[in-house]
């Protein structure tokens, strides 16, 4: 394990600088700094609508910012220097690195799950077929889902689904996941699996931003915790911290909140 | 013989027309400022004027400025133009009811706007386009009758032509429209099966 206390400017994976974004007259995201080290995982708290998911999908670029900065790995994401075709060659490559779960599984319907799992490495990586297969089966047996490997995603559960979503964002071996309340749309019974996988990918020292309800998985799982409202960072301590003894008001009242 | 012409010309147009709409459609989700407007323009001209003006124009018209296109060529530039705006905006309308998570969850990926549209995006359009597609189809072949008023000697002028020898206007005019009936449930019957075939591994 890395030692977490060195802050070297080479162990950050993502750097935020003053980030604002609105849609049109609306502020989301008011200036957020945000310094993510080398496998570290984070979960994002909030009430909905405190741009939590749109922090996130800033940092991949489905969100252009409107102002501020965002490097990944010490590149910068929304480079405007850059011509707009080299622009959206820049995003695919950096993209090929992030790796973003979603809410709603985004499983392409009219491929297997395999077919899902194999489409980016070997259309966007031009990896070849066999190498992108195995990869797949390894990341599926992970997943505990090698069995589904030629279901049609509509013949899959939600927790299965979201699963293999996770198994195909891995096939691009990214250095960064992305999860946004990936376990939102689930029943609960099935959100356990879902969680436990994403667990697992916390131990093998994978780095994560985790927008989450999940308090309890937060609590287990993060080595950090940020909790947002109105669009900034209220605060940011280690999750036992957050949870019992949290410094600010908002976020207590938060908290409590949702804890009855 | 005139069937044969007839579908022919239904073959030529239905598959230009379908390359013409792929691109209006494409032009008209496009962030292009000029591609976009073009493909507004041609949409909005084809469906504001009658299919016979249109053949009117390219066959008589052009050839004022010296673009003598012939009769089979002009009818069928003329239906393809055509049938190639409904398609176009058949197809956008298949595109965009693609959830957008789709495109996201693709571009996450890495995978650039091309592929996303080519290898995630219109699959599964293609799926909802295929219906109302095929009733564009089927209305290109009723409509190539049309360009017998530009001298093609397709089934309607044909059919015509052999009521001035026999002076049996509807027993011909029943032969035509049942060819034309056959060539449309022949139609009809190739869309149904590309339904199906897309249903067996999709929802």
């Amino acid at each position: 394990m890395q030692n977490k206390n060195k802050e070297n400017i080479s162990d950050l994976m993502v750097s935020i600088r003053n980030l604002h974004k609105s849609f049109g007259e609306l502020e989301v995201l008011k200036g957020i700094n945000l310094d993510v080290m080398h496998s570290q995982v984070i979960g994002i708290i909030g009430p909905s609508g405190s741009g939590k998911s749109t922090l996130l999908r800033c940092i991949n670029h489905l969100e252009e910012p409107t102002s501020g900065e965002i490097f990944v790995d010490g590149i910068l994401v929304n480079d405007k220097k850059l011509k707009r075709k080299n622009f959206q060659k820049h995003l695919n490559r950096v993209r090929c690195h992030m790796g973003m779960v979603f809410q709603q599984f985004n499983l392409f319907p009219h491929k297997t799950v395999l077919q899902n799992i194999i489409e980016a490495p070997i259309q966007a990586l031009k990896q070849n077929k066999e190498k992108s297969v195995q990869k797949a089966e390894s990341l599926l047996e992970k997943v505990g889902l090698l069995d589904k490997i030629n279901n049609y995603p509509f013949t899959l559960s939600g927790g299965q689904q979201q699963r293999v979503a996770i198994a195909r964002a891995l096939a691009m071996e990214p250095e960064i996941m992305l999860f946004d309340e990936v376990t939102s749309a689930l029943d609960p019974e099935l959100v356990g699996d879902v969680l436990r996988v994403m667990e697992d990918l916390a131990k093998d020292g994978m780095t994560m931003l985790v927008v989450t309800h999940e308090m309890g998985f937060a609590e287990k799982v993060a080595n950090r915790v940020i909790f947002m409202a109105d669009g900034v960072v209220v605060e940011d301590s280690k999750p036992h911290e957050m949870f019992t003894n949290p410094r600010e008001e908002r976020t207590r009242q938060f908290l409590t909140d949702i804890l009855n | 013989m005139g069937a044969i012409l007839t579908l022919e010309i239904s073959i030529f147009s239905l598959f230009f027309g379908l390359i013409f709409g792929l691109i209006a459609a494409l032009c008209k989700l496009s962030n292009n400022f000029i591609l976009r407007n073009i493909a507004i323009f041609y949409i909005w001209l084809i469906r504001s004027t009658p299919l016979l003006v249109q053949l009117f124009i390219i066959y008589f018209g052009f050839p004022q400025f010296g673009i003598d296109l012939g009769p089979i060529i002009s009818g069928i530039l003329g239906l393809a133009l055509n049938v190639g705006a409904y398609n176009a905006e058949t197809i956008r309308g298949g595109i965009i009811s693609i959830p957008p998570g789709q495109a996201e969850a693709s571009r996450s990926l890495g995978m650039s706007q091309a592929l996303t549209m080519r290898r995630i995006i219109l699959p599964q359009a293609l799926k909802i386009i295929i219906p109302p597609l095929g009733n564009n189809f089927i209305i290109l072949i009723k409509d190539t009758s049309l360009v017998s008023t530009i001298t093609v000697v397709e089934l309607t002028l044909t059919a015509q032509r052999l009521i001035g020898s026999t002076y049996k206007p509807f027993e011909m005019y029943l032969a035509a429209a049942f060819l034309y009936a056959i060539l449309t449930s022949a139609a009809s019957f190739i869309m149904l099966k590309f339904e199906k075939r897309m249903d067996k591994t999709r929802r």
